[in-house]
């Protein structure tokens, strides 16, 4: 593969080819069916190819930072950065993300509306390769709200389903409510150093100082910290994730567990270099990630659907990744954070991989239900061995990959605790072994519960065997990585770890990793953690049975609880309000509508014409006075007369009448246009009352009557009085603008007709303003008749 | 409302209107005329056939989908206004250029036509979206 391209038009070009190439799907499905997915899948490898072609150099300690100016007044440049963290981050983002569109050729029916699901994988993707090489702050947040959005997208596939659409939603809420927060973030740092670029802010020690030092210190890393918090799913905003499991189950390997969550995680390390090694940072940092992974791991006992117990694993172990990034000491910083990435690439090979097994055992034995699964180790032996090796990754047995960088967190906590002394000395070490200890327990029960045991013989079909190739080579790859990186760690710590933990640090580091690393303090937590770890899946049951009962019992322990209440309320309280402002009979929003005319009129006229007396000197032409008369008669025509056809026809004779006018005045084009508007509003209008009976049928209360005769007659006569003061000098005359349309028109636009050069040319930008209105009009008239039509 | 007098109307001046209204579209620039009257015109005239023959009639033998044009037509207009962009002009620059045709003289040719042309497709795409929209509806 021959590749010189210039390194920045290649992480461009790597970023913007899947948006490109994504709106050609539609067409290519034309052409080749369902077959579409392999195309995805070229455009996937396209990407990779021009990330691992920049790769080498980047990974040799040369970043790329070069950028355009976008909106050099505000600051904001379209910019690539392009260190060791983000080419990291690239290559996970492509390569999971070859083998999840290569695998979803196997795993989506045909009868799917493919072209979407196609197109919003491969958007996920620029956006995510455009978050992770952004320099900018600004460019960061517009791809990261690009990857809420796909995301948002692909929950919600199967739109048919209330379960997609409340997890879609779920997830839409609340990671983008904590973007915004996160934006404010970014403002303020902006405010703090002057620039949004960050290798600007990161390569100079005296703008991190400031930034340090300044009293907007901890709300600026709050703020930030809310929306990686969100995004990464830690702390309180964990439950938008096991909702988003109702997505198709390759999009949830792909996006809520190897990439898109981890997004708050990059952002962290990002940041790293600008927040860390202080007291704030790790009590913020470090103290959500600890809670997070107690708490999820322990919830995850309670799950029955594979997914579920995985989305959980998955937030718990999110959640070490955000604790060992927190783990700063002054006297070696680098261990949580080499730790840290280690463990973030492990967790992308084992966790795809398991969600890949998920997906097959629910594509084969139709159900995702652990309690009506086991036993299928016989029936799915290839499935079974890929299972065992993420699953045992993911518990930390050794020669895995999980084993060393679970290893590393150890070690890392243990330093952290001796760092902080006091209790601390035991307590962060417990805590961590504690979290393994879950995770050791749900990793084992994951294999048992599908693969081992009696096979139950209710609800599973009579012949369950191993899917079909495609979707074997997907996991098995991960599965051999796992291994390779488990036993050779040289490899990825030498090619992607070490770069990109470089550049975190800012500052070039080596790193050694050995399997067999001696008997070292955190080899014996790991033997702790087995032994508790086995012992607590024999109690597994137990467990979840009892956290069943505690929710059963108090419901309002749960933040699923006050999400729903809020989000309920909120509907509730919003459709008072808007029912009470929109009632519905358009009566009622003439009649406001013409008393704010009044009141906006009448003050300003009263008051500036006070002492003016309006003339009534007008010479009116005979044949004026005519269409006048004409036009009265068809006023009280369509006023008065008894049925609806009647009176339509009355108000169009008016509106001919008022063209007629144009013409006197010498306005062919209005005239022209009245006259068609006309015609075509009166077809309409026709149209609309053959539906209806013929008469009015209603009788009008007195009142009523009354109360719209003085609305009508008020309206008509402040219209008069504008009328006949427009001329008086109420307003001071001023340089009429035609002037100028008339000197330049021919010049400037080359045209004749005035009127039209201004529509189109001159005020051109009003009209693509006014045409988009008049094409949401169209969706809108559509959309009502529609959903009346489904209301029914 | 079908008499055999509104049919034969309709049937003879569908393409007479259909012509004169491309006519408008093309010689806006310099007369009356323009992207918004032809739109609203092409869409009096296919209105007038739906009514004269029952739009159930039509549709056997002609049934564009009419959402597609204004779609086409905003894009299209869109397109006008952000190309001059790519030759490193202002956002809407115009552009006119005289053709000099051995049989036809001389022809103008303005960038803003084309955004005239957008015009006409959004106003006879969502006219009609409405008109058909409205006629279906029971």
């Amino acid at each position: 593969m021959v590749l010189n391209m210039d390194p920045f038009i290649s992480v461009s070009l790597a970023i913007f080819l899947p948006f490109l190439l994504a709106l050609t799907i539609p067409a290519v499905a034309k052409l080749i069916k369902y077959q579409v997915g392999w195309y995805a899948t070229c455009v996937a490898i396209l990407s990779f190819l021009l990330i691992t072609s920049t790769a080498p150099s980047i990974l040799y300690g040369k970043t790329l930072h070069q950028s355009i100016a976008w909106l050099p007044s505000m600051g904001i440049d379209y910019g690539i950065y392009a260190d060791g963290l983000s080419t990291m981050f690239g290559i996970i983002v492509t390569g999971i993300g070859i083998l999840i569109i290569f695998y979803s050729n196997a795993y989506m029916n045909k009868k799917e509306d493919l072209p979407r699901y196609y197109q919003w994988l491969l958007l996920f993707m620029g956006s995510m390769l455009g978050m992770v090489f952004s320099a900018n702050t600004i460019m960061l947040f517009i791809f990261w709200e690009l990857t809420s959005i796909t995301s948002f997208m692909l929950i919600g596939y199967w739109r048919n389903k209330p379960e997609s659409v409340y997890g879609a939603t779920k997830s839409l809420l609340i990671t983008a409510s904590a973007d915004l927060f996160m934006l404010v973030g970014f403002i303020i740092l902006k405010s703090i150093t002057g620039s949004f670029d960050i290798p600007t802010i990161l390569n100079s020690s005296s703008l991190i100082q400031s930034v340090k030092g300044h009293e907007l210190f901890l709300p600026t890393l709050l703020l930030i910290f809310i929306g990686a918090a969100a995004k990464s799913a830690q702390g309180p905003f964990y439950i938008w994730l096991p909702n988003a499991m109702e997505a198709p189950t390759p999009v949830s390997a792909f996006l809520h567990s190897a990439t898109m969550v981890k997004a708050g995680i990059y952002l962290v390390a990002r940041i790293h270099p600008i927040f860390s090694g202080t007291e704030a940072w790790f009590i913020i940092i470090s103290g959500t990630g600890i809670i997070t992974m107690l708490v999820a791991g322990f919830l995850a006992f309670r799950q029955t659907d594979i997914k579920a117990l995985l989305a959980y694993s998955t937030i718990s172990q999110l959640a070490y990744l955000m604790t060992m990034y927190g783990y700063t000491s002054y006297e070696e910083p680098g261990l949580g954070v080499a730790a840290a990435t280690f463990h973030l690439l492990n967790h992308a090979t084992f966790k795809a991989c398991l969600f890949l097994v998920a997906g097959i055992v629910a594509h084969e034995a139709a159900t995702r239900d652990l309690t009506r699964l086991g036993g299928l180790k016989r029936e799915m032996p290839i499935t079974f061995i890929i299972a065992s090796i993420g699953a045992l990754s993911m518990a930390g047995i050794p020669p895995l990959n999980g084993f060393l960088s679970k290893e590393m967190f150890y070690e890392s906590s243990l330093q952290m605790g001796h760092v902080l002394g006091g209790i601390y000395v035991y307590l962060i070490p417990g805590l961590a072994v504690l979290g393994g200890i879950f995770t050791f327990a749900y990793s084992v029960k994951f294999v048992t519960a599908i693969f081992l045991g009696p096979r139950p013989n209710k609800g599973l079909p009579e012949r369950i065997h191993d899917p079909s190739i495609i979707m074997i080579i997907p996991p098995a790859i991960l599965a051999i990585l796992i291994v390779l990186f488990g036993l050779i760690p040289s490899i990825p710590i030498d090619n992607l770890i070490s770069p990109a933990v470089s550049s975190i640090l800012m500052q070039s580091q080596e790193l050694h990793v050995q399997l067999w690393h001696g008997l070292t303090t955190s080899l014996l937590m790991t033997m702790i953690t087995f032994l508790f770890g086995i012992l607590m899946y024999t109690k597994y049951d137990v467990i979840a049975h009892w956290q069943n009962n505690i929710n059963h019992k108090y419901p309002f322990l749960s933040i699923n609880y006050f999400y729903d209440a809020f989000v309920n309320n909120a509907k509730g309280i919003f459709t008072q309000i808007s029912s009470r402002i929109q009632p519905g009979p358009i009566k009622r929003y003439v009649v406001s509508l013409l008393l704010l005319l009044i009141l906006l009129f009448i003050i300003p006229i009263l008051y500036l014409s006070a002492d003016i007396i309006p003339q009534f000197n007008f010479n009116i032409h005979p044949y004026e006075a005519l269409v006048f008369i004409f036009m009265i008669v068809a006023a009280l025509g369509a006023a008065t007369l008894p049925k609806y056809l009647q009176a339509v026809l009355s108000l169009s004779a008016l509106g001919y009448l008022v063209a007629l006018m144009f013409i006197y005045l010498s306005a062919p084009d209005l005239a022209l246009t009245q006259v068609l508007v006309e015609t075509l509003s009166t077809l309409i209008f026709i149209i609309a009352i053959m539906k209806i009976p013929q008469t009015f049928k209603e009788s009008i209360s007195k009142f009523t009557f009354l109360k719209d005769a003085i609305i009508s007659i008020t309206v008509a006569s402040v219209v008069l009085l504008l009328m006949l003061n427009a001329n008086q000098g109420i307003i001071p005359p001023f340089e009429s603008l035609s002037y100028y349309f008339i000197e330049k028109s021919l010049s400037l636009a080359g045209g004749h007709n005035i009127v039209n050069v201004i529509i189109v040319d001159f005020r051109g930008y009003d009209t693509l303003g006014e045409i988009s209105v008049m094409c949401l009009a169209a969706l809108g008239v559509y959309n009502i008749i529609q959903s009346r039509g489904e209301n029914q | 409302m079908t008499t055999i007098i509104t049919k034969m109307v309709a049937r003879i001046c569908l393409p007479l209107v259909i012509l004169f209204s491309i006519s408008l579209l093309l010689a806006g620039h310099n007369a009356p005329g323009g992207g918004f009257i032809g739109g609203v015109m092409f869409a009096c005239i296919i209105s007038l056939a739906y009514i004269a023959y029952g739009l159930e009639e039509i549709k056997k033998s002609y049934n564009p989908n009419w959402s597609s044009w204004f779609g086409f037509g905003l894009l299209l207009a869109a397109i006008t206004a952000f190309s001059p962009l790519i030759f490193g002009h202002n956002f809407f620059r115009s552009a006119v250029e005289f053709l000099h045709l051995p049989i036809a003289g001389e022809i103008e040719l303005v960038s803003a036509g084309v955004f005239d042309i957008g015009v006409y497709f959004v106003v006879i795409g969502s006219l009609l979206t409405i008109f058909k929209m409205a006629g279906e509806d029971q």
